[in-house]
């Protein structure tokens, strides 16, 4: 989700033409420009009420579990580690995933990883921590040291929780279905590049653009999309380079330091956002291997080495 | 697509059906039951724009004919499944093309096919008979068609369009697969129809005429049809196998017009020569197995055999291997083959006439092209990805070079007079390729 603290959503919705056959309800949350696609020959009313729906939902999903809000569910576990507590349902079901994700990726996908930023800072310098500062870090990291047996939740002390790396994908699912039952025709719903569609408009699929991360000689890369889910999951921006050697900002929570030879970016395709975005994160996990991880998981996937 | 071990794609099918499932109940998402998303990606080139696919390919033989040959081949696949492929073939040759007839201890003159004068030719003595002026230009194009019938049937259309400045010639083929046992056999049956219209340089000659005479009729024509009955089967995950039989008949005026055949006395001189003389019906029946393995995460590797067999007596063997070593990541790879062919010569094959026997042979032909020989192959190529044109994710570049040496296994004794001389030359050939998909 986001990475710089946002107090308050930025409430404004505007409604934009897409070219002949497109309308756009625009509109921020988790830091990223976010939008709902609709046929133009929507009335701009029953648009403005379709992208309300999903920016509610968006920024509802953003202020319960940014880890950067102090009134959030987030915090709240945080507030109270070491004590037994019951989480809401919804909160239940994310924690429930999260673990069968630690399952299934052999411990490669950790919710409880986020402490390893206390020793990595990925600012592009070449100080990358001390061997002896990640180790210390590492008691605390671990999905298999929290007490969980849902609804209850006991969070050990030093370690956290942090929903970043599933929140965005999983508020397009969600705000996807909750368009789905209100609008019968087909729209698009875009937070920052996770995205998902319901069909295909009449004039054809729709025209996804994935932006290339280091823009230097490639261009926009255009797919056609019918209906389904894309997540992209990069390791460009921050990364720290030392002695000639890349350190991107993904990092294996077993060992504490980062995935090397990662693709820098990996877009995959499925049948919902939150699954999509998890295969590409563990693709990217993979490291040198994310293609044949990919290819053995019969997954559709665009990737950038 | 990737081919690993058994247990390892069944372990990650199963792991993605559980992460599928996790993230169901997640969402209670029952729209994510049985619909995946249906995406067209840039980077394997199914896009709604097309995918070009160029070569250049420069070939020449030792002292015969060299040719250029660019090719572009564009294709588009559509969001169903249907597929559209267009392709351009242009082809200039020039050089010396053997005319058939057999080498002599005296000079030989040859009139041109145009009868022309200023091209008529001689060959020295002990030097094989050839045509220095031979020139063709080519142009052919295609294009094909494949709709998606249901799930596991498809169609499949396309044309052909040759033209040259003494041949024109025109194919339509279709085709139907069908897929069963899980995809993993798809069966296919294909019928193709061909119509050959041949204007030779100053006419057609008459079959058996005598050269001298000159003889010539005018336009010919001939027509074929083919069939083709195949089966593709998954066998293992790392082993991919397709077999099949096809059968084709052509009819009407099969001969080359411009070969000849010497007529020699019993001292080994020529004392003339005849057009050649080809049955007009020729069926030819083939089997074909290709197999395609991938041996690990770099290496693949594939292997052909093919037999066929004519009723003009002519039966072939190809036996053709190649490995492909990617390395970098897949970012290139170098594949190097080997190519083994044999042929026996059609009933009818002589290499030259005895002037005793002229009267008596029904169908005769020298075109070394109906003899026997076999011929090895060698090649290598090396290819490797750059940036993409316009929204593309990449593209290939490649080059590819190939050494091909051809030797004649010729049964008929050699008159006493001639021997020494090196009647039937083989051929070497070299190519090279340029090659660049976008």
């Amino acid at each position: 989700m986001a990475d710089k603290a946002s107090n308050a959503p930025d409430e404004a919705l505007s409604l934009e033409p897409r070219g002949e056959d497109l309308l756009a309800i625009c509109f921020t949350a988790m830091a990223s420009p976010c939008e709902v696609l609709l046929p133009s020959t929507t009335a701009p009313t029953a648009a403005l009420e379709l992208g309300t729906l999903v920016a509610q939902e968006a920024w509802r999903v953003e202020k319960k579990f940014s880890r950067y809000r102090s009134d959030s569910v987030t915090a709240w576990i945080h507030e109270n580690r070491g004590t037994a507590i019951e989480v809401d349902r919804e909160t239940a079901s994310l924690i429930d995933f999260a673990g069968q994700c630690f399952e299934l990726s052999g411990g490669l996908f950790d919710v409880t990883s986020g402490v390893l930023r206390y020793a990595w800072k990925f600012d592009g310098s070449d100080r990358i921590p001390e061997r002896a500062a990640v180790a210390r870090l590492l008691p605390r990291v671990g999905f298999n040291k929290l007490q969980w047996r849902s609804p209850r939740l006991l969070l050990p002390d030093g370690m956290e929780l942090d929903f970043g790396g599933i929140g965005k994908e999983y508020a397009v699912d969600r705000a996807y279905d909750s368009l789905a039952v209100r609008c019968s025709a087909p729209f698009l719903i875009n937070f920052g590049g996770d995205l998902r569609a319901n069909r295909s408009p009449p004039h054809g699929p729709w025209q996804v653009g994935i932006e290339r991360p280091d823009t230097d000689r490639r261009a926009t890369m255009i797919l056609d999309l019918n209906h389904g889910a894309l997540a992209t999951s990069g390791d460009s921006r921050r990364f720290l380079l030392k002695d000639g050697v890349r350190y991107g900002h993904i990092l294996d929570p077993r060992t504490g330091w980062p995935i090397l030879h990662s693709p820098r970016s990996v877009t995959v395709a499925a049948s919902s956002c939150t699954e999509a975005g998890l295969l590409s994160t563990l693709a990217l996990l993979q490291g040198a291997r994310a293609r044949e991880f990919l290819e053995e998981h019969g997954v559709r996937y665009w990737l950038l080495q | 697509m990737q081919l690993e071990s058994e247990t390892r794609l069944a372990k990650a099918a199963h792991t993605r059906r559980q992460l599928m499932a996790a993230s169901c109940a997640l969402l209670g998402a029952a729209a994510a039951r049985g619909q995946e998303a249906r995406v067209a990606p840039a980077d394997s080139g199914l896009l709604e724009n097309w995918s070009v696919d160029s070569a250049l390919a420069y070939y020449h033989e030792d002292g015969r004919i060299q040719a250029i040959e660019p090719v572009v081949n564009i294709a588009k696949l559509f969001a169903d499944g249907q597929a559209l492929n267009f392709n351009v073939t242009f082809d200039s040759l020039t050089g010396s093309s053997p005319n058939g007839a057999l080498t002599s201890r005296s000079a030989q003159t040859f009139a041109s096919p145009s009868g022309k004068s200023s091209h008529a030719y001689t060959t020295a003595p002990g030097q094989l008979p050839v045509d220095p002026h031979y020139q063709d230009d080519r142009i052919a194009v295609g294009g094909n068609w494949t709709l998606p019938v249901t799930r596991v049937d498809q169609l499949s259309v396309g044309a052909k369009l040759s033209d040259e400045h003494d041949f024109f010639s025109v194919t339509l083929d279709a085709s139907i697969a069908h897929d069963f046992n899980e995809k993993n056999t798809t069966l296919s049956l294909g019928i193709s129809e061909e119509f050959d219209s041949l204007q030779p340089i100053g006419g057609a000659p008459v079959p058996g005429s005598d050269y001298a005479l000159f003889e010539k009729t005018g336009h010919k024509s001939k027509n074929g049809v083919g069939a083709l009955l195949g089966v593709t089967q998954v066998i293992t995950r790392n082993w991919v196998s397709e077999f099949n039989v096809s059968v084709d008949r052509f009819k009407g005026y099969l001969n080359d017009p411009y070969k000849i055949t010497s007529i020699i006395d019993s001292a080994g001189n020529t004392t003339g020569y005849e057009f050649e003389s080809r049955p007009d019906q020729r069926t030819r029946k083939s089997a074909y197995w290709e197999n395609r393995v991938a041996l690990g995460g770099q290496v693949s590797t594939g292997l052909s055999l093919r037999y066929m067999r004519d009723d003009w007596g002519v039966r072939s063997d190809t036996a053709q291997l190649h490995l492909r070593w990617s390395f970098s990541n897949r970012e290139r790879y170098v594949e190097p083959t080997f190519r083994w062919y044999r042929q026996t010569a059609a009933n009818f094959y002589t290499p030259f006439i005895l002037n005793t026997e002229a009267l008596t042979t029904a169908y005769e032909a020298s075109d070394s092209r109906l003899g026997a020989f076999h011929a090895l192959t060698y090649g290598l190529k090396y290819a490797q990805k750059l940036p993409g044109l316009g929204g593309r994710e990449e593209s290939e570049f490649s080059v590819r070079v190939e050494y091909y040496q051809q030797t004649f296994n010729v049964r008929t004794p050699t008159p006493a007079a001639l021997q020494g001389l090196d009647l039937y030359p083989g051929l070497k050939a070299a190519l090279v390729q340029v090659g660049w998909r976008f």
